[in-house]
């Protein structure tokens, strides 16, 4: 066997770290789909009757929709969607009073993903705390902070305690960037959504800490569809992070989120994703299929919207992050680095819509496909009419480990605008066997160089990310490829 | 016979064709082999339909409006003579003529190619007298009637086919100009067929001229070119769209290239109406080289969409595409580009580079230039972009006293620069710059 | 320190090195000189360990081990540095990074303890002012972007930093204008120690005015086929190589 061939071995041989479940008691809604599991989960969380309705609306459309099967780059058996449990909750008996009620079993699983529900300040200093909103499998099951945060006005709290406490913001918001019309498990999502994070930063205020959301999916058969809404009013400010594991199943879970961020006048959301749901062993058997529908909407002049994505993990990822730049002078941005191994199949990428004047944005797509994995970018550029002066740039580059994967670039450029300067560069490329040896001459072993050339080959995406979730990423990216070479 | 017309009716813009293309078959010359492949194309049309909105082939250039109407099948007789050419030839260049009139080739307007023995050129009507296997062989064999409903159209069609064949170790100096010319005035659907057959460590150069003599509005021209070069093989071949005004034309070119072999193209679009240009390239063999040049220049409501697919089947091949476009007034353009490696085909070289000029508020440009790879250890990559002249440039000029006007054509003519230099035959050239400037300085 | 005995490697089927012996001891400079393709950086490069070389006969002993036997990490971590001829661009990754990650292998091979990380700024810093490398290394990436002469004397405060026994300088003059040959021999001089040794493989004479070597050997179809001390790369540059040549056709036909 070659070098190459042993160290592609060893990669496939990486063992998913976070693929434990817990025994939690859970509360279930039946196997299958109808206006009825629709009804049951509304009721469950004692919704009000223009949730149910909107709910009922959008399942009723989807009803007439067909599964999308053909456009992206990915091959799946048809999904049963009778087959899927719609509504999995930890059982809880009454409200939780403090963190002593939550059961320990939950605590200690978040406590094993590295995630803490206390809220006590780190030694480090207040700057790199976090406010967290855990989600398990349906349901949030806490929210820290929120009492620090309330005092500066922000709202954060699961999506379902903000339908209950903040109805008026939630019917102003919720689908306003992604209607349910918008695609198949968008309206599968405003169907059966159970939970997911709100979040609401109020004018001029400047978010002090990280907020975050992190979800889990633990029980068999279920599907996880949240929803998570933020809002940056006026001159606001808010970097949010998502975290996602599953367990190690053999079947494969469904995972179809909606995320919308409406950013107004002045504003400004960075919104980062260290994706690391269950990819499925290193047969392709099981895994997460994460079809997730992420936009936000630059409304107001001058606004900001970034995402920045580490997409490691899901069997399939299916989901393009994008900004409709309203607002004059808006600036998006999509930063992403996916990484797909084994059997894993990636089309990912995003959508500019530039229709204010001034608007800037840039991608920066770092794709690395490894094992039998197809790795794709697929993204959208377009510069409406009368967008005048818009900018985009993008850069999409591709590593391939190994001869039995793919590596694929899809964008589509619409111009209508004649002020636009759009740049579009892409390059695929192995890892340089001379950048090996060179690193090998210096006492640097294989498996190491690799991991430190796949860094510095994804360091400008890295770069986006808050300190935390930058090392965090580090070690995944690290993890994810051990001792591939190119 | 209950199928085919639900079949037909889910085909609907396509569906007006169906009649008269049953009723065409019945009349087109041609032996049992020729007809076997126009009734399996028939078949196969039926099928497919024409693309759909969804068809991602066809996103940005919908096919639906050019079969609102029925249309009809030219059987035309000309009366064109030899001086009636004179305006589309190129001064100065000293080729072998090769007329052809509605899809069918004339004898009479084209030149002998006798003189030269290694040449050999055919018709439908010289192959029934002497058979050739090459052509058997080949004819239909690269451009799939599966592939595209077009392809499946033409091949269904055909009136004529004009097959070229140059044998092995035949270095022919003077080029072949095709005219490929539409004299249909109304609501006619032309489909012109050429076949080229290049065999071993043989070099040939091909330019075709689509050319429409009335007034075309109507008329839909569905080209199809076959090209195979053979090991070892240099072939250049220039498509010029420059005298067809109003036509609306898909002009499909299917590449085969085998070992060592060499293949340099250029499109260059400055008149038409619609154009759809479909290059796809199979670089089946090793140390293949491959050229795509594109040029289009557009103004008033024109369309030219050029889709190009070069696909990567075996090691050690190198292929480059480099397009420019000039929109104006409300015209639309499109680049959609795919580099396809398969995962024989290590120590690939593919680069692919499109660059636009937008110069009005109203023209639009889309573009998809698409990687699609499966082997490691290859270079590929591809740059986009689109913008508008550049101000500062501009200013600089007007700054050393150069007119506005002048001074915008100046850039603009630098623009199309890296297309045209690449252009070989120098008296093509020359004429290619005139046609640009004429058109930049008007 | 070293033995070369009858190496003899190519690469895909070509034998490049011929039957190669050597032998340098603690603290000597050993110049090699030859022609173009005479296999000077083929022999930087097979003992590097660089994986498109085979080595198909003769033994080479490092400091008492097999240093065939040894992976090219293995090989550094013993103290075998090389000075590449076309140092490598790794994007992304910063020279800070790069130098800290090989520190900490190379010591944890040894068995020593991390660095601490002012131990190691300011010995980077120290080093940083020998070869009067001003560039900021904490933002650049290795390589990318540096001039030809700012890779060759990042090479060398490489291989300060790193602290080798033995240090392979391939053609490291090569590309260098005269003031810039003069900081990278100054650099070396510097480093040159009763127990750490140098190979310079170098084409001109130029060179060797700044490092002055114990030995000088010409190289020339795979083999050392003279050698003598610096007086030797006078005579060569003088002479030029075909002297060389002609001289050892002579002996053949003699």
């Amino acid at each position: 066997m070659s070098k190459e061939n042993q160290l592609l071995e060893e990669i496939t041989g990486t063992e998913y770290k976070y693929g434990f479940s817990s025994d939690i008691e859970t509360e279930t809604a039946p196997k299958g789909l109808d206006e009825g599991t629709v009804r049951f989960i509304s009721n469950k969380k004692n919704e009000p009757e223009w949730m149910l309705e909107l709910r009922l609306k959008a399942f009723r459309y989807w009803l007439t929709l067909e599964e999308p099967r053909h456009w992206a780059h990915i091959e799946y058996p048809r999904i049963d969607f009778q087959d899927i449990i719609y509504y999995a909750a930890p059982k809880k008996n009454k409200e939780l009073k403090s963190l002593d009620e939550v059961d320990p079993e939950l605590l200690a699983t978040f406590a094993k993903l590295g995630i803490s529900l206390e809220e006590q300040k780190r030694l480090s200093g207040v700057q790199s705390t976090i406010a967290v909103d855990a989600v398990i499998d349906s349901v949030s099951v806490k929210t820290t902070f929120k009492e620090t945060l309330a005092e500066k006005g922000i709202i954060f709290c699961s999506f379902s305690e903000a339908v209950q406490e903040h109805p008026e913001l939630i019917k102003q918001y919720m689908g306003s960037v992604v209607p349910y019309t918008d695609n198949y498990y968008a309206a599968l999502n405003a169907a059966v959504f159970s939970d997911g994070s709100f979040c609401y930063i109020p004018k001029g205020v400047r978010c002090p800490m990280e907020l975050s959301t992190y979800f889990r999916i633990n029980t068999s058969g279920t599907g996880q569809f949240e929803r998570t809404l933020i809002v940056a009013d006026e001159g606001a400010y808010v970097s949010y992070l998502e975290g996602c594991t599953a367990p190690m199943r053999d079947e494969n879970q469904l995972h179809a989120a909606v995320v919308e961020i409406i950013t107004h006048k002045d504003a400004e959301v960075k919104y980062s994703t260290v994706q690391n749901w269950y990819p499925g062993d290193k047969e392709g058997k099981g895994g997460i299929y994460n079809f997730v529908t992420k936009r936000g909407i630059c409304l107001g002049d001058n606004s900001k919207i970034s995402w920045t994505q580490v997409e490691t993990g899901s069997a399939i990822t299916w989901k393009y992050p994008s900004v409709i730049l309203k607002g004059n002078n808006s600036v998006g941005a999509f930063y992403s680095v996916a990484v797909t191994n084994n059997k894993q199949q990636a089309d990912t990428g995003t959508k500019m819509i530039h229709l204010g004047r001034n608007t800037r944005s840039t991608i920066i797509s770092k794709g690395i496909s490894a094992g039998f994995s197809n790795n794709s970018y697929r993204g959208l550029v377009r510069i409406a009419k009368g967008a005048t002066n818009a900018r985009n740039h993008s850069q999409c580059d591709s590593l391939l480990m190994g001869d039995k994967c793919g590596a694929h670039t899809f964008p589509y450029i619409e111009i209508k605008d004649k002020t636009a300067i759009v740049e579009h560069e892409a390059t695929t490329s192995k890892i340089g066997e001379d950048q090996i040896f060179y690193c090998n001459q210096r006492g640097i072993e294989t498996e190491k160089a690799v991991a430190l050339i796949v860094n510095g080959y994804c360091k400008e995406v890295l770069n986006q990310l808050p300190m935390e979730f930058a090392v965090e990423a580090q070690k995944l990216l690290a993890i994810s490829l051990e001792g591939s070479v190119g | 016979m209950n199928t085919s017309t639900t079949i037909a009716e889910k085909i609907t813009p396509g569906a007006v064709l169906l009649p008269e293309l049953d009723v065409l078959q019945t009349t087109l010359a041609g032996n049992e082999q020729i007809r076997f492949i126009r009734r399996k194309a028939l078949k196969s049309f039926r099928l497919q339909g024409l693309p759909e909105r969804k068809n991602e082939e066809y996103k940005y250039s919908p096919v639906a409006a050019l079969f609102r109407t029925g249309r009809s099948f030219p059987a035309s007789t000309h009366s064109l003579t030899r001086n009636d050419l004179t305006p589309f030839l190129v001064p100065g260049m000293d080729a072998f003529l090769i007329t052809i009139i509605d899809g069918k080739l004339s004898r009479e307007l084209s030149d002998e190619l006798k003189g030269t023995p290694a040449l050999q050129l055919h018709d439908l009507a010289s192959l029934e007298e002497t058979p050739s296997a090459v052509f058997q062989k080949h004819f239909g064999a690269d451009a799939l009637i599966t592939a595209d409903p077009f392809i499946a159209l033409n091949t269904a069609a055909f009136r004529d086919v004009v097959f070229i064949q140059v044998p092995n170790n035949a270095r022919i100096e003077k080029p072949i100009h095709i005219l490929n010319i539409v004299t249909a005035e109304g609501a006619e659907l032309v489909n012109p067929r050429i076949l080229i057959q290049v065999g071993r460590n043989s070099a040939i150069q091909v330019i075709e001229n689509f050319i429409a003599i009335g007034k075309a509005e109507q008329t839909l021209c569905n080209a199809l070119t076959e090209i195979r070069v053979g090991s070892g093989s240099t072939m250049l071949f220039y498509k010029i769209q420059d005298h067809c005004k109003n036509l609306s034309l898909i002009s499909t070119t299917q590449v085969y290239q085998d070992e060592q072999s060499h293949f340099d193209t250029h499109t260059v679009s400055l008149s038409g109406n619609w154009i759809r240009n479909n290059l796809t390239i199979v670089a089946d063999a090793e140390q293949c080289e491959t050229h795509l040049n594109g040029l289009f220049i557009l103004n008033n409501h024109q369309h030219v969409d050029n889709h190009t697919l070069v696909d990567h089947r075996k090691p050690n091949c190198e292929s480059n595409q480099l397009y420019r476009g000039i929109l104006d007034d409300k015209s639309t353009g499109v680049f959609n580009g795919k580099i396809y490696v398969r995962p024989d085909a290590q120590k690939t070289n593919a680069y692919q580079s499109s660059k636009n000029m937008l110069l009005s508020d109203d023209a639009g440009m889309n573009t998809k230039p698409q990687l699609e790879i499966y082997a490691d250890d290859v270079k590929c990559s591809h740059g986009s972009s689109t913008g508008q002249l550049d101000e500062d440039a501009l200013f600089y000029l007007r700054a050393r006293g150069i007119g506005a006007d002048s001074a915008r054509a100046l850039l603009m003519f630098a623009f199309t620069r890296d297309v045209i230099n690449t252009i070989r035959i120098e008296a093509l050239r020359t004429q290619v710059e005139e046609l640009i400037e004429k058109r930049l300085t008007h | 320190m070293l033995t070369i005995k009858n190496l003899k490697a190519g690469i895909a089927d070509k034998e490049i090195l011929k039957g190669f012996n050597l032998s340098v001891k603690p603290g000597e400079v050993h110049a090699i000189m030859g022609p173009n393709g005479s296999g000077k950086s083929t022999l930087a490069n097979v003992l590097a360990g660089k994986p498109e070389y085979t080595v198909t006969d003769g033994e080479v002993l490092f400091a008492g081990k097999d240093l065939l036997d040894l992976s090219p990490e293995d090989r550094a971590r013993e103290g075998l540095f090389l000075a590449f001829q076309y140092p490598v661009e790794i994007p992304g990754v910063s020279n800070i990074n790069f130098l800290k990650t090989a520190i900490a292998e190379i010591r944890q091979y040894k068995g020593l303890p991390p660095m601490e990380a002012k131990d190691f700024l300011k010995l980077v810093k120290e080093k940083q002012a020998l070869v009067e490398l001003q560039v900021t290394l904490a933002n650049r990436s290795v390589n990318e972007g540096f001039s030809g002469g700012e890779k060759k004397r990042n090479e060398i405060f490489q291989m300060a930093v790193l602290e080798p026994a033995l240090a392979i300088l391939d053609e490291t003059d090569s590309g260098l204008d005269i003031d810039a040959l003069r900081i990278v021999a100054n650099g070396v001089n510097k480093l040159r120690s009763d127990n750490r040794s140098f190979i310079v493989i170098t084409h001109y004479q130029r060179l060797l005015e700044y490092i002055v070597p114990d030995f000088v050997h010409v190289m020339y179809e795979g083999r050392i086929v003279k050698s003598g001390t610096k007086e030797l790369a006078l005579e060569l540059e003088e002479k030029g190589y075909d002297w060389i040549k002609k001289e050892l056709s002579q002996q053949v036909e003699a």
